[in-house]
């Protein structure tokens, strides 16, 4: 039977009809990535800054009063050009404009012994009086009002007139100061603490037993059941390691260090745990390509086992090691289910260890998930994930190419 | 003789020998303390998802049978009411994982026939990449993407279509965003399975008159099978286990079964996050047998789909 001309043309036909039907199912993927990189960029992109990132997530908004000064400051910098300092009240304010365009005064810097250092809340009064409140840097001054209503200054006349207006005064009766929330920094402090403290104890304890399962164990049952067990973490949902969170680790740190529910202490914990089987995992793949010959040349000249497990094959396992790191600092950046439960998902300021906080991607899923999503925030701190955990996957690809091109 | 003693005594290797004792003893700690976090999860979430069943710390204590088969999350006030369901999330989360893989699998597969088979060699290098850092994209920003991309779009289809939506979040917008999310896990499995089929299959199909696509679809795939089938396991596991994003695009729904594709849904996990800044006591707690009952339905999901694998394993064999 002979296959005629055009049976084998209509074969090749139908043949690059179904090569175009996977090379379009193939693309699912690349299309998801793309507009994923699309949609974060294009929400979020213009919120991306060093603003951001160093602002605080409250509003601060407030009038304040200050006591009655006749000072004399000097200032030892120098001043640029839309930065005018006053003399008398020992502050530098300046024309900028805010995250939407508008002209605005900030107040970008405060003298050491600046009248403004002590100023009272207006707006809250206790038995012994007025509220002391901290003013911070860079909030915008709306207006101030001097000696009993003498000398008035408002933002829309800039800040080289509003400094000359200031330095009429002897007193401040209204100063209102608003500082525009919607920062990321205590989240982000937040997320660097967390990465340190979890490493810290998830770094030894499984380079530990990566060494011990892969240099020391014998080749037993209890060898391979503690394996399965370690293996079987992998398969855990983080919502599971969240409750293990809440349910062994909040208590246990509770009762230790004194906290009251969860704490980024506990949350260090949880992840540590679930950075154990990655960190074993890429430290025995290091292990694993160091020849027997090293060891046993190691251990003939005379040198114990400890000796030739720190100082010859640990050294060699360094850049898997490595890997597990920066993979797992991914995990932690990326972590959000998990540290719902073992942190919480309150949005702070002022970080403390022993406090709730949220790392980055709790702060999306709190600014996500009210009634009012926060698109803008959520994708602008999307990029700054997204942008650390492709970097670190990258160098960690790098280093795993590098350690499996080891020749000894 | 001093000299000797120098370097090597009795003494020193003595110490020598202590010193490899007590480091072996902090690595074998480290080890079981790693291996016991496993036993720890499943002791203390068995015993802490269990007590609103039996422990009188309670105003009333949960039943077990109308919390397995309840088709609505609380009936009555918050605090008061003890009258907990999770049976219609169960359901519900099966349902949502179902649709999400009859879209992951086929792309996924057909990702892996054609980064290990079809693709030049640069153009493979890029799809892997592309792949690799779809899986590292961390479960929220999946999210943060489904709610302001996916969920518009399935509104506007939805009104088109006449069906009434809540903001376009949806049982179909659930799905699709697990659906992206189990591509990755399931693709590189899947190339790796077809990659490594014997070279001689291949080639005996060509020889035979088959055409390439022929082959790579029913010699190359099929032969396949259980690498790829391993991997849609793992996707499922993943799938189930899901929290955050499908919290932000499922609407999380009180009660019911949801069959239509533009009603909202919820899940186990979904409904383990709703609520959890403002809650205490009973509340807070049964999210503990939520989560024990979604443990549950991972480790059957994974027994069933074992099963099955070896079936079809052995067939092929035969």
């Amino acid at each position: 039977m002979i296959i005629s001309d055009r049976k084998l043309k209509a074969r090749r036909r139908k043949d690059n009809s179904v090569k175009g039907i996977i090379l379009s199912f193939s693309s699912v993927g690349l299309l998801v990535f793309a507009s994923i990189l699309i949609y974060i960029f294009k929400t979020g992109g213009g919120l991306v800054g060093y603003d951001l990132l160093i602002s605080d997530y409250q509003d601060f908004n407030t009038d304040v009063i200050v006591n009655e000064v006749s000072g004399d400051f000097t200032y030892s910098s120098t001043l640029d050009d839309d930065e005018y300092y006053s003399n008398k009240w020992d502050v530098v304010l300046t024309d900028t404009k805010d995250r939407e365009g508008k002209d605005i005064v900030v107040i970008s810097y405060i003298g050491e012994n600046s009248p403004l250092r002590d100023v009272s809340d207006l707006n809250s009064i206790v038995d012994s009086g007025f509220v002391r409140v901290n003013i911070p840097i860079n909030s915008s001054v709306d207006s101030i009002i001097l000696d009993d209503y003498d000398f008035i200054a408002f933002s829309k006349f800039g800040a080289e007139t509003m400094v000359d207006i200031m330095n009429m005064g002897t007193s401040i009766d209204s100063m209102t100061l608003v500082k525009e929330g919607g920062g990321i920094r205590g989240s982000l402090i937040t997320t660097l603490y967390l990465i340190g403290l979890t490493l810290v104890i998830a770094v030894p304890i499984g380079v530990f037993s990566a060494i011990y399962i892969n240099e020391y164990a014998r080749k037993n049952k209890l060898t391979k059941y503690m394996k399965t067990m370690i293996d079987m973490l992998t398969g855990v949902p983080s919502i599971i390691f969240g409750l293990m969170g809440a349910a062994i680790f909040i208590p246990f740190v509770n009762g230790t260090i004194g906290t009251s529910g969860g704490s980024i202490i506990s949350g260090a914990l949880t992840m540590a745990v679930i950075l154990l089987p990655v960190i074993i995992k890429s430290t025995e793949e290091a292990l694993k390509v160091i020849p027997f010959d090293i060891r046993t040349a190691s251990l003939s000249l005379g040198a114990n086992q400890t000796q030739t497990t720190f100082k010859v094959i640990l050294p060699s396992a360094i850049p898997g090691i490595m890997t597990g790191i920066l993979l797992g600092i991914g995990r932690i950046i990326g972590e959000s289910a998990a540290l719902i439960y073992a942190i919480g998902a309150s949005i702070k300021d002022k970080v403390i260890l022993k406090e709730r906080s949220t790392t980055l991607a709790v702060h999306i899923w709190t600014a996500m998930s009210g009634d009012r999503p926060n698109f803008e925030l959520a994708s602008a701190i999307s990029i700054i994930i997204l942008g650390a955990v492709i970097i670190l996957n990258i160098i960690a690809k790098i280093l795993v190419k590098r350690v499996s091109k080891v020749s000894y | 003789m001093a000299m000797i003693s120098k370097y090597v005594t009795k003494e020193s290797i003595r110490r020598k020998n202590l010193q490899d004792k007590i480091v072996k003893n902090i690595f074998f700690s480290s080890t079981i303390l790693s291996a016991s976090f496993i036993i720890l999860i499943v002791i203390f979430i068995l015993v802490k998802g269990i007590a609103p069943f039996v422990s009188s710390k309670y105003i009333s204590n949960v039943n077990l049978f109308d919390f397995l088969t309840g088709i609505k999350w609380l009936d009555g006030a918050t605090g008061i009411s003890t009258d907990y369901g999770v049976g219609f999330l169960i359901i519900n989360t099966i349902i949502v994982v179902l649709i999400s893989l009859l879209i992951s699998i086929p792309v996924s597969i057909l990702t892996g026939l054609f980064i290990a088979k079809i693709a030049p060699k640069r153009v493979r290098e890029i799809f892997r990449t592309v792949v690799e850092l779809l899986a590292s994209i961390p479960s929220i920003i999946y999210g943060v993407f489904g709610l302001g991309v996916i969920a518009p779009v399935i509104m506007n289809i939805a009104e088109v279509l006449g069906f009434q939506s809540s903001g376009g979040l949806s049982l179909i917008t659930t799905s699709i965003v697990l659906g992206m999310m189990t591509i990755p896990t399931i693709t590189v499995i899947s190339e790796n399975s077809i990659r490594s089929v014997d070279k001689i299959l291949e080639e005996g199909s060509l020889a035979l008159g088959a055409s390439p696509t022929q082959t790579q679809l029913k010699v190359l795939i099929p032969a396949a099978k259980s690498g790829i089938f391993a991997g849609i396991i793992l996707g499922i596991g993943r799938a189930l286990g899901e929290a955050t994003a499908v919290s932000m695009v499922s609407g999380n729904r009180f009660s019911g079964l949801v069959f239509n594709p533009f009603d909202t849904t919820s899940t186990l996990t979904s409904r383990m996050l709703l609520g959890i800044k403002e809650t205490t006591g009973i509340d807070y707690d049964i999210r503990f047998s939520v989560g024990l009952v979604l443990m549950l339905v991972i480790i059957l999901a994974n027994i069933i789909l074992k099963v099955i694998m070896k079936k079809v394993g052995n067939l092929d064999d035969n």
